[in-house]
């Protein structure tokens, strides 16, 4: 066993370094009350976060509201500053660069919001909105036009709705365009913070599978931050589960939900509605809600909910330990029983070959003059 | 509409739900699921909103037809609703415990203190830990799966025949909808209470429903009992519905995303309101369109197509 709570995430070693590194960062919030807003005491938003980013992965941060999964994101673009801890891009530390250094990585640093009608200004056009990183960074001199066609295209959308204003795009297609925006100057890694949770299902799949298309034809790195854990099976290489600002578990996807370790992911896979009528499982509902953040628990955070606590749990935060490219936090894990019952094996459902044949129709890339009206 | 036109939100709407069952209303954002409930509660604000036919059968009454003040009578008393944000329909300024209590005196012929009695005895009910003390709590203070367990204890503080639950959990995060799911299962158990639960989460219809129905474009294109609708599902809309969901349980390739957009007031579609959507479509479904009929007894599908063939062509 070796601990690495300061040190790596588990991951073979690569050839290359990581593409990011994020080492014990940490980030406090002041809380504020009263007339002046004094201080009245600190929410540890992120307590100690450490990951690494491989070229063309993508890493999941989740975990509920309040778990410090969005902060962890803007962090990494040093959106904020941080408290404590280090953000390595490339090997260099992101926290030291002079400003102009930051204004050129944050071509390769971007990010996707939930809401992209919030994130898109409303007075300028697609193209407008497309065009302008172009200029900031300097890029496709002479053939900005041209460039920007070719980003809608990336994503799926007409070259003539450059012209358009936000207003009259679908939710479905305003995320388009903010992957379009975030893509025009051809990022490395790119920051997800929930970018389907505001979507409809099948509106949603349309954007994953475009996500997991353009990962795999550009080579991106993705941090895709999200609170489904289904969507996170999808699209995820390696999973970080976050409770109360820590890193509660994380490793290999296949790993995590085979055979999570951790009682609260445990719980937070128990919990989610299965769309199989038939399916039986054991399940975990957690007593309680998450503790005020600003006043966490002793020890380990997660002690107050949890079903398998003692006494070491209040006195001591376990620390994030890896065994067999494993991590997790908890002292117990040892000896709390798997939970192979709550979440069936892919063998043990029986394929409904039907219903996977009909779909497949769906599959297959419609004709597109049906669709506009 | 703004501009003076009227717009079918729902369009033909017919269910039949049964003293303590649950049917799931699902559908996406748009499809008229929470128009249907709003109609069946009275609460449609006319004007702009219209109930331009039908009826809604309530224990053999037509609740289109008896007088406002009858239906005031009803709502909250025999049929409640809960909606997604439970902090827009608590009143900020009056404790948890004086708005239950409210209901109970509304209703009922009790002095204040057994309202207020019957209201903690609601709120222990729900499972919130010390209820003596809650009662005096402002909504505020309490935190989202507590405001809905209070909004859930205020409809069914009356012992109502029908609960209607918009979205109950929706805003929830996903063990804390665990729980309410939990205690909405325990609940209908113990009162036998039918339910009316509109989502757009098939995974909570799959854990809770006993029938459901799913909408699409404020028609109804599929009703069927609970497991025959997951395992054989006849409309391709909730076919494809059923791929575009990421599944924890299965290994999936891709997903089976369902190209294009619903339908808007400002693009009617004719035929199959699904067809430019569909990749079974054939030229009846641009033409004319399907009612909603039996495929197999007890299992109804608006498609032209269905049941479909498992080795379906696609349509050219």
């Amino acid at each position: 066993m070796t601990s690495i709570a300061s040190s790596a995430a588990p991951r073979p070693a690569a050839v290359m370094g990581p593409l990011l590194r994020v080492d014990g960062l940490v980030k406090h919030f002041p809380v504020q009350r009263g007339m002046f807003g004094r201080a009245t005491g600190m929410v540890r938003a992120v307590d100690g976060v450490s990951f690494d980013v491989a070229v063309g992965e993508t890493l999941a941060l989740v975990g509920e509201s309040g778990c410090g999964k969005s902060t962890t994101g803007r962090l990494v673009l040093r959106l904020i500053d941080a408290t404590a801890g280090r953000v390595e891009f490339d090997g260099a530390d992101i926290a030291a660069l002079s400003s102009d250094a930051m204004r050129a990585l944050r071509g390769s640093l971007q990010i996707i919001f939930q809401d992209p009608f919030a994130s898109l200004n409303p007075r300028m056009t697609v193209g407008q909105t497309l065009d302008e990183p172009l200029a900031l960074h300097g890029l496709a001199e002479g053939r900005r036009r041209e460039r920007v066609a070719e980003i809608l295209d990336l994503v799926g959308l007409p070259p003539q709705y450059a012209r358009r204003y936000p207003h009259e795009f679908s939710g479905g297609q305003r995320q388009r365009i903010g992957i379009a925006r975030a893509l025009a100057v051809e990022p490395r890694l790119i920051v997800c913070d929930e970018p389907v949770s505001a979507l409809d299902v099948s509106i949603q799949a349309q954007v994953v599978n475009l996500l997991r298309d353009l990962q795999a034809r550009l080579g991106l790195s993705y941090i895709f931050i999200a609170h489904d854990l289904a969507v996170v099976k999808f699209i995820a290489t390696r999973v970080a589960v976050m409770y109360l600002g820590r890193i509660v578990e994380h490793a290999d996807k296949r790993a995590l939900f085979a055979q999570p370790r951790h009682p609260y992911t445990q719980a937070l896979l128990a919990s989610i509605p299965i769309p199989d009528p038939t399916l039986t499982r054991r399940r975990i509902v957690l007593q309680g809600d998450v503790p005020n953040p600003a006043a966490p628990p002793s020890g380990c955070h997660f002690r107050t909910r949890c079903a398998h606590a003692q006494e070491r749990c209040t006195e001591e935060a376990p620390p994030l330990e890896m065994t067999d490219g494993h991590a997790v936090a908890c002292h117990f894990w040892r000896e709390i029983e798997p939970i192979g019952a709550t979440l069936p094996g892919t063998a043990a459902v029986p394929r409904n070959a039907r219903l996977e044949a009909l779909q497949a129709a769906f599959r297959a890339p419609l004709d597109r003059s049906a669709l506009s009206p | 509409m703004s501009d003076g036109r009227e717009f079918a939100a729902v369009d033909g709407v017919s269910f039949r739900l049964d003293a303590g069952r649950t049917l799931g209303l699902v559908g996406e954002s748009g499809c008229g699921k929470s128009v249907t409930s709003l109609s069946i509660m009275g609460l449609v604000p006319q004007p702009p909103g219209r109930i331009a036919g039908g009826e809604i059968l309530f224990d053999g009454e037509d609740l289109l037809k008896i007088p406002p003040a009858e239906l005031r009578e009803l709502r909250g008393n025999r049929m409640s609703m809960i909606f997604q944000e439970p902090m827009t329909s608590l009143n900020p300024a009056f404790t948890v415990g004086d708005q239950i209590a409210e209901v109970i005196l509304r209703h009922r012929r009790v002095t204040a203190a057994q309202a207020a009695e019957q209201a903690i005895a609601m709120l222990k009910r729900v499972r919130i830990p010390s209820p003596e003390q809650r009662f005096h709590d402002y909504p505020h203070r309490l935190s989202g799966g507590m405001r809905q367990r209070v909004m859930i204890a205020m409809a069914l503080a009356l012992d109502p025949k029908l609960l209607i639950a918009d979205e109950p959990t929706t805003a929830l995060d996903v063990t804390i909808q665990a729980q309410i799911l939990e205690l909405m299962r325990t609940l209908r158990e113990e009162t036998g209470t039918a339910i009316v639960l509109i989502t757009h989460d098939l995974g909570v219809i799959a854990e809770v429903a006993d029938d459901v129905a799913v909408m699409y474009s404020g028609k109804i294109v599929e009703r069927a009992p609970v497991r025959s609708l997951f395992a054989q599902p006849q409309h391709p809309y909730t076919i494809g519905l059923l791929g575009s969901i990421p599944q924890l349980h299965l290994e999936q390739e891709r997903l089976a995303a369902i190209e294009g957009q619903v339908p808007n007031a400002f693009t009617p579609v004719t035929g199959c309101r699904f067809h430019p959507r569909c990749p079974f479509a054939v030229e009846r479904c641009r033409q004319v369109e399907p009612p909603l009929a039996p495929v197999v007894p007890g299992h109804d599908a608006a498609c032209w197509r269905a049941p479909l063939p498992v080795a379906v062509d696609r349509a050219a």
